[in-house]
């Protein structure tokens, strides 16, 4: 049985659901909005990982779960918990189970997408970067640094700059300007990463196992993902990958440990291919309904073990 | 030089570095309290690969290419760091500098004991759950774990009251064993260690009430001076290659 994990309208995980029904792949849905009626008992002993899920009317052994993929929502703002206390039983439950169901998918045998400890090399950009180059792909020159002086001869050194965040959060693109240079000794209060601008087309990979579908991005925005708050807009198109690139993409993906990987890489006008970062947790949706490619499917073939 | 990254009250780390010294090492003790005030910091990643340069107080300078060697104690973005990260950004400033940290000390060269993970700046401090799944695919018989919805979280990631009665040391390929744990326990020490993808790992045990010696926890940050001067050689041994 595949169990797929979160809101059951968020896209991504709806996509799944009707790539499984078009499979004919058996699923069920844990619906996170009904934590009240959820329950996950499991143990470790000499035999392995054993225990049950409770799913509302349907509860089944663990042992019978063959893949999963979720997207858990942080069970603390679920809407059904809005207006219950602190310390509430509700909310204790709803804290517990997803504790203990977070932690069973952590060490259940099976296809789970993704593992929540690979999927922590995305949290330092820099890091990932190092692991990056070690499966053959570049990535921008970096610098990361408190030193107002060192940033002004990396920029003589590489023209165009950019900065963005080092960790998962506000990761938003900005180019280096002139506003930003006069301000430039707030550094010094926390070191700040600067990327040297590679100029390119935008392209999203989607790895799925060995399965690989490239997304050509062509924006009027240095930031796609942001293009309509920029003013901006983007078109998608699906595209094809040289076969040593695509096989670098697999590499990489596997290496990291993600059976499912979103992969940001940017083609140069001489060819040459960067690559940004290895998102571990793609919104592919965007993606598949603007360029139809059938990433959803790929998914609910893998889950399945077809 | 074989770097020794510690908080400020970490006995272990002080006595770690003067037994390595004691071994003809030479070691450079760096608290959280220097990297905390440290000055000028430039690390750059790229074609060339990743370098890493931080200037400390009094004149030391840590780099890349001084650095032979990690005996890496720190969890965490040290606490004297973060006392001085204040304001509506602290919590994106604490990701930003852990991010950061994370970064460069998988650039160090030299061996890392041990090299840091996301969930971990010296290793990935697992959950207890975690840790004994990795045991039990190890080979080590462990002791039962539950966890079911009914369980607060918290108190699960909580260490043990008191001392394992006994612990085994993986200090790269070599086992410092514990007189009472069976030695048919060390290939099976051995795996857990490259399980876990650290060099230098605490494995304690307890026996059950059958008397038969259980894995029970392990640490990526263990107390080094109850290996005794047997751990002490097995870091040199680790350092010299």
């Amino acid at each position: 049985m595949i169990l797929l994990c979160g809101i059951p309208s968020e896209s991504p995980l709806a996509m799944v659901g009707r790539a499984l029904d078009a499979l004919g792949a058996d699923y069920r849905v844990l619906n996170q909005r009904k934590v009240a009626a959820l329950d996950i008992a499991w143990q470790i002993d000499g035999a392995g990982v054993e225990g049950t899920l409770r799913l509302e009317q349907e509860t089944f052994r663990l042992a019978d779960i063959e893949a999963v993929y979720f997207r858990l929502m942080d069970d603390r703002i679920l809407p059904e918990l809005e207006g219950e206390p602190e310390g509430s039983p509700g909310r204790r439950h709803a804290r517990g189970f997803h504790d203990a169901l977070f932690h069973w998918l952590e060490i259940a045998p099976g296809r789970i997408v993704n593992r929540a400890e690979p999927q922590g090399s995305n949290g330092s950009k820099p890091y990932q970067a190092q692991l990056i180059l070690q499966y053959g792909l570049r990535v921008p020159e970096t610098l990361i640094t408190n030193d107002p002086h060192t940033v002004l001869a990396f920029q003589r050194e590489h023209g165009t700059l950019i900065y963005k965040s080092m960790s998962g959060v506000r990761s938003i693109v900005h180019a280096l300007g002139q506003d930003d240079l006069a301000r430039l000794d707030l550094i010094r209060w926390c070191p700040v990463q600067f990327q040297a601008l590679v100029p390119g087309i935008d392209m999203r990979v989607h790895v799925v196992d060995r399965e690989v579908h490239a997304t050509e991005i062509i924006s009027d925005v240095l930031d796609y993902r942001y293009a309509r708050r920029a003013g901006g807009s983007s078109e998608l198109r699906a595209a094809e990958l040289p076969a040593d690139t695509a096989d670098k993409c697999v590499a990489l993906a596997r290496g990291l440990g993600l059976p499912f990987a979103g992969i940001d890489l940017k083609i140069t006008p001489d060819g040459e291919v960067f690559c940004f970062e290895v998102n571990p947790c793609p919104a592919f949706s965007f993606y598949e309904a603007n360029t139809g490619q059938p990433i959803a499917a790929s998914l609910a073939r893998y889950l399945a073990g077809a | 030089m074989v770097l020794i990254l510690c908080e400020e009250a970490d006995v272990a780390a002080a006595w770690a570095a003067g037994r390595l010294r004691q071994r003809g090492l030479t070691t450079d003790i760096v608290t959280g309290a220097d990297l905390a005030v440290a000055g000028r910091l430039e690390h750059r990643i790229g074609r060339s690969g990743a370098t890493f340069e931080l200037e400390l107080t009094g004149g030391r300078r840590l780099c890349s290419q001084t650095v032979k060697g990690l005996l890496n104690r720190l969890t965490f973005v040290p606490a004297a760091c973060l006392c001085r990260i204040g304001g509506p950004d602290r919590d994106y400033a604490i990701q930003e500098i852990y991010a950061l940290y994370l970064s460069w000390l998988h650039s160090l060269p030299g061996p890392l004991l041990n090299p840091p993970a996301p969930q971990g700046l010296c290793g990935n401090w697992r959950h207890p759950s975690s840790w004994i799944a990795l045991a039990v695919q190890a080979g080590l018989p462990a002791m039962p774990y539950r966890q079911s919805s009914k369980d607060d979280p918290a108190p699960l990631w909580q260490g043990l009251a008191a001392p394992a009665p006994a612990t085994v040391f993986v200090v790269g390929e070599r086992i410092v064993a514990h007189p009472a744990v069976p030695r048919g326990f060390d290939e099976a020490c051995r795996k857990l260690a490259r399980a876990a993808g650290v060099k230098l790992l605490g494995i304690d045990f307890a026996p059950g009430g059958d008397g038969r010696w259980r894995f029970i926890s392990a640490s990526v940050m263990p107390d080094l001076m109850r290996g005794g001067e047997q751990v002490a050689d097995a870091l040199a041994q680790a350092f010299l290659g």
